[in-house]
This record gives structure tokens, sequence and C-alpha cells, in this order.
């Protein structure tokens, strides 16, 4: 072979393994997995509107966001070869019958917790959280003296940092009278949850708020569980005699057949007590979640008249009083305050953490901010203000203890105060919070690919000046 | 030690660029100016050399290698660095084990095109280290439609892995068959 053909066979592999490397870099890794309850949305992030108003006694917030079908549903008990089963439980990902419904929730707070201004839901993530890889065993939890005999706990949720000892350990609780000390001083970040199944067939949301854990506030939630464990049936079921029907068939479920305006739901003032002997047939479904008006500080946010889904796109308004007269569990809100929020949505059947969060914002009573609500005279606003738009993300499980420690060069910009937007985009945190998932893999598989690379560029001097010999031969 | 690298990668940075632009003008020119600039390149390269390995050497000390390494635009730039010092490494030796036989022939395209995309890679190693500090030019924007996202870990798969073995067992061999018949 002459020189020249040889330079020729040499510059075409070295430039078409480049080409190679460059068409397949950032595959083979990421994939899902179940076991280690990875679950990968597509796309990495979506968007929100958010609209805001209020009238001096009320503040009302809107969102907008698109959902391919309205996820109306969550767990049912389907009777299956003459027993009742649960279906719908919550799975990393989409639940594959589509029975887990969708939510748009929003934290807030007052600047008690600093570094929710600036870092958002990051602060109240630890490690081994519920769905998490390694995910901390949910008996441990109810067994723990304060997160689960004296706060009712029953899974690893949502905390803030300085309800720890330590960042390190979920389990370290500060004492009792620290906890009771640092709510009473405000610490806690409100949090309005609406669901839609478990919520707005009522016309409510769910008023919870996070502090040694995600909580709920005083009072009666809008949902609770279907489920006579003894009997091992249902408790209730639909009342045929107002709803025409002792129970929903699951095919008609599955194909969408019941809609926004059917009885979706078991309401308890539609229900009555399950009967085993009703003739039951395979196939009948029965909802695992009763619903009834919420009471007490639970039920402050109520649904600001219809929240529906129409043509690809939820589109909820929510109203709560601005001072709820319960300063340990919401917020009180003043005109002219600054307020910080940061949103998440559930969609297309995901439960759990996976879901789409946002940046904080700030939100204004009649001041400039970010989301600025605008004062109205009367009960209802007109919406009629532009939305503000939000950019949602997937979060992966990326944890504050993980962004302060050694592995996050931003660590030390998080001592400092930096906050998150200052350095990152929302389309930034989605992949890393993908890449993080994958950290040990991802990390081996780049220093091959780092390795390989100087080998082949080696290989090709080799080739190079042997192929053109002592001086160019 | 940030302050310090952004200070010392300028020397390469310069160093090989104009390394890059004496290259492309001695591809194209036989001129007595040419090759007053090829006279003077394997100086430039091996300059550029030195002052990348410093500049590298630094960067190692920004931050912590479990930081480093635990971050995806920390991985993407010190992948390009080193790839970006071994690729303009390599147009060194080179050049100066060829003398001005590398201007014959075929081989004077080859070069030129080697000093392309040493100046790419040099481009996208600066861009990524300008994210980190978080000051950068639009060129990640650039390389995002043509299949890289910046903020993603660059690496490759099992195969592709096994293919750039093959490929360099090849490139050696043929490295071998090439100084056997000049020999």
């Amino acid at each position: 072979m002459n020189k020249n053909r040889l330079l020729y066979v040499s510059a075409l592999i070295f430039v078409g393994t480049l080409g190679l490397a460059w068409l397949t870099q950032g595959t083979g890794v990421i994939r899902n997995d179940a076991e280690r309850n990875i679950s990968i949305p597509s796309p990495l992030t979506v968007p929100l509107e958010v609209k805001a108003a209020y009238n001096g006694s009320d503040i009302f917030l809107r969102y907008r966001w698109a959902a391919p079908k309205p996820g109306i549903f969550h767990d049912v008990l389907r009777f299956t070869n003459g027993a009742w089963v649960v279906r719908g439980s919550a799975v990393p990902g989409s639940q594959s019958d589509g029975l887990h419904e969708d939510r748009v929730s929003m934290m807030l707070d007052d600047g008690s917790v600093p570094e929710f201004g600036r870092y958002g839901g990051y602060v109240t993530i630890g490690q081994r959280l519920a769905g998490m890889t390694g995910e901390a065993s949910g008996r441990d939890v109810k067994e723990h003296p304060y997160l689960g005999k004296k706060l009712g706990l029953d899974e690893p949720t949502k905390y803030l940092p300085a309800t720890r000892k330590g960042l390190e350990d979920w389990m370290a609780v500060v004492p009792e009278a620290e906890q009771d000390r640092l709510r009473a001083a405000g610490y806690f970040i409100d949090l309005w949850h609406w669901r839609a199944h478990r919520s707005n067939p009522v016309g409510y949301a769910d008023d919870q708020f996070v502090a040694a854990g995600r909580l709920s506030d005083s009072g009666r939630g809008p949902f609770a569980t279907n489920w006579d464990a003894e009997r091992k049936q249902p408790r209730l079921m639909l009342d045929r005699a107002k709803t025409g029907r002792a129970a929903l068939k699951w095919d008609d479920i599955l194909q969408g057949r019941v809609g926004q305006d059917d009885v979706y739901y078991l309401r308890e003032d539609q229900a009555v007590p399950f009967d085993p002997n009703a003739g039951w047939q395979e196939g009948d479904t029965i909802p695992r979640r009763s619903l009834r008006a919420p009471q007490g500080s639970r039920g402050d946010v109520g649904v600001a008249g219809h929240s529906r889904w129409a043509e690809g796109y939820w589109d909820v308004a929510l109203r709560r009083k601005m001072n709820t007269e319960k300063p340990t569990e919401d917020k009180i809100l003043r005109d002219g305050g600054v307020y910080q929020v940061a949103f998440a949505i559930h969609r297309q059947a995901s439960g759990g953490r996976w879901h789409y969060v946002s940046l904080p914002f700030t939100l204004g009573l009649g001041r400039d901010a970010e989301i600025k609500a605008l004062r109205f005279e009367g009960d209802t606003p007109d919406w009629r203000q532009p939305a503000v738009a939000v950019t949602l993300f997937y979060p992966g499980q990326v944890n504050w203890p993980l962004l302060n420690s050694a592995k996050h060069a931003g660590a030390e910009s998080i001592r400092k105060g930096v906050p998150v937007k200052y350095r990152h985009s929302e389309a930034q945190l989605a992949h890393y919070g993908v890449e993080k998932e994958f950290a040990e893999e991802i990390h081996r598989q780049w220093l091959f690919t780092l390795g390989g690379g100087v080998l082949l560029i080696v290989a090709f001097g080799v080739a190079l000046n042997g192929a053109l010999g002592r001086k160019g031969g | 030690m940030a302050a310090y690298h952004v200070v010392l990668v300028h020397f390469p940075i310069a160093l090989w660029m104009t390394a890059t632009l004496a290259i492309l003008w001695r591809a194209i020119s036989d001129g007595p100016l040419a090759l007053a600039i090829d006279r003077a390149l394997v100086p430039l390269l091996s300059l550029g050399l030195i002052s990348g390995l410093a500049a590298y050497g630094v960067g190692l000390l920004v931050w912590p290698w479990e930081t480093l390494s635990a971050t995806p635009l920390g991985r993407n730039h010190m992948l390009l660095a080193t790839w970006t010092t071994a690729y303009w490494g390599l147009l060194l030796a080179t050049r100066w084990l060829q003398g001005e036989a590398v201007w014959n022939g075929v081989m004077r395209w080859i070069i030129a095109g080697l000093a392309v995309l040493g100046s790419v890679l040099l481009g996208i190693t600066g861009t990524l280290g300008g994210h980190l500090v978080g000051i950068y030019t639009e060129i990640s924007d650039a390389l995002r439609p043509m299949g890289w996202e910046v903020y993603r870990t660059f690496y490759v798969p099992d195969v592709t892995l096994a293919t750039i073995v093959a490929a360099a067992v090849v490139l050696v061999v043929i490295g071998l068959l090439g100084r056997r018949r000049t020999a």
C-alpha cells in the first residue's frame, strides 16, 4: 500500500470513529429501571401559566398547563375473580392503566425560610425520600418516635433542613421543643395541593405544609381510604338512587368513557355502605378514595369556580383567605406584601416524585414581583391580566444534602447565598436531575470515553508518522 | 485557583489559534512568508503545549476531583481539555518528526484539517470553561442542534468504546506497516 493510500485510510478511520462517537454519545446508559425507581418523563420541561389576584380578604391563584388527557382517576378497587383488588397504586413514572390523578401544587413562604426563596423546593428534599433509589422504608418512619408516632407520617417525605440535626440523616430530628419553636417563628412552607380526583370533586384543594415532614393542616382532609381491611372489601359504594349505579365499569374507565361530567368519584353524600351481596360482576370498579368536604384549616383552600380540563389543558383556579388565622399552618398574606412561591404539577398518571417543578418566584400583592397579584373589587377576579409563563422541569433525585456536598460545584455558591436562577436554567437542571439518577454509570462511561479519545489520537499520530516514515520517507 | 486557570488558558488559546493560522497559510502557500511562518511552527506548538499542560494542571486544582468529576459541565470541560491537549500534542509531534515533509502532497491538507479540528476542540473547551464560571458564548447553542446538549456529560456507549479501541489498533498497524515500507 503506498504512502498516500495509508494516509487516506488513517484519516478516514480517525474521522469516521470521531463521527461515530459524536452520533452515539449520550446513549447506552439512561434507561427506565423500575427496580431503582427510575422513570424519566418526556419532555423534561413543560410550561405552566400562572395568574394571581386578591380583593383584600381573599387571594386567588389560577394555573393552566398542558395535559394530554384529564387524569381524573386515582387508585380504585376492581372486582377480580371474586375479590376486590387495588389497581392504580403508585409506580415509578406513569401508571400503566392511567389511574393516577393530575395535580397542581404551590409552595408558599413569607421569607421565614430564606433558602426557599433562593432554591425553591430543593431545600425540602432530603436523602432517601419516598420514590428515590434506595428510599428509606415506611416502617422506619412509622416507628420513628417523632416523625411516625407523633406526626403520623408513614413514609419519608419532604422536610426543611433546620428540623434535622444535620443534612445527611433524615431521621435525626431536632427535639420537639425546637420543632415547635421553629414553627412558631414561621419556619415552615405552606403547601396548596389541588388533586383532580381526591379534592376537586368536592371543590377544594388539600391545605398542607412542610416542616419536619409534609404535613396536613389541622382538621379533616377531603378524602379517606375506602377500604375495610378486616372484611377485605370497600367501606362504601355508590348510591344507586343518587348516581344510577353502584359501581363503575373497569372497561369504561380504561377506554375514557367516564368523563368530568360523570360520577367518576365516590362522594360520601352520594354513597351508601358497601353491600357484599349486591351481585358484583367481574370488572365492577369502586374508587378507593371516598370524598367529603374538608373541615378546619385543612379546608382553607377552595376551588374558585370550575377547575376543568378542556382541549388539552387544565385550567384550575384556587382561593384562600389572605389571613386564615392559622399562622403556624398557613402563611398569612397582607396587601403590599411580597412572598415566595414555587409550583409543581403531576400529569400523565404519574405520582410521587415523578412530577415537574418550578424554580422559586416572587409573588407581590399589589407590589412589583415576578408574579404580580392584581387587586380587584368584588368576589371574583376577571382574570384579564396576562399570565406569567413558568417553566417546569423534571428534578430527578437531586437533593439538598447533595447540593451542599463536594459533589456539587455550586455548593460554595449556596453557602454564599447565590440564587439558583443566577447560575442555572430549568433545562440545565432537568438534565442534571436525569444524570444524577445514573451518576456512577455515567462517571465510569465518561472516564472510558476520555481515555478512548486519547488512545485514538495517539494511535492516529502513530499511523500518520508511520505512513510518512522518517522525515517524510 | 480558578482565577489563575483563567489567566493561564489565554496562553495556549492564543498560541494554538496562531498556530492554526500559520498552518492554514502554509497549506495554501509555498511562498517565502509561508515558509518563514512554518519555521516558527514547532516553537509555537511547543509553547502552546507547555502552556496548555500548565493550564490543564492548574485547572485540576480549581475543584477537588470529587467535585470536578461529578459535574456534567466539569466532566465535559475536562474531557475536551484532555483531547485538545493530546490533539495539539499530536500536531507538534508530527511536525517535529516529519519536518517540512508534512507539506508534501495530500499530507498538507490533512494537517490543515487537523488544525481546523483542533481549533474547534479548543473553542468548545473554552466555552465549557466559560459555563463553569458563568460567562459563556453561544457556541453551546450551536452544538445543541448538532446533537450535543452541553449540560449532559459527553460519553459513548460500550459498543463505541470497543470501536474506538479497534480503530486505534488498526491505526497502529497502519503506522507499523508504513514504517516497514519506508525502512
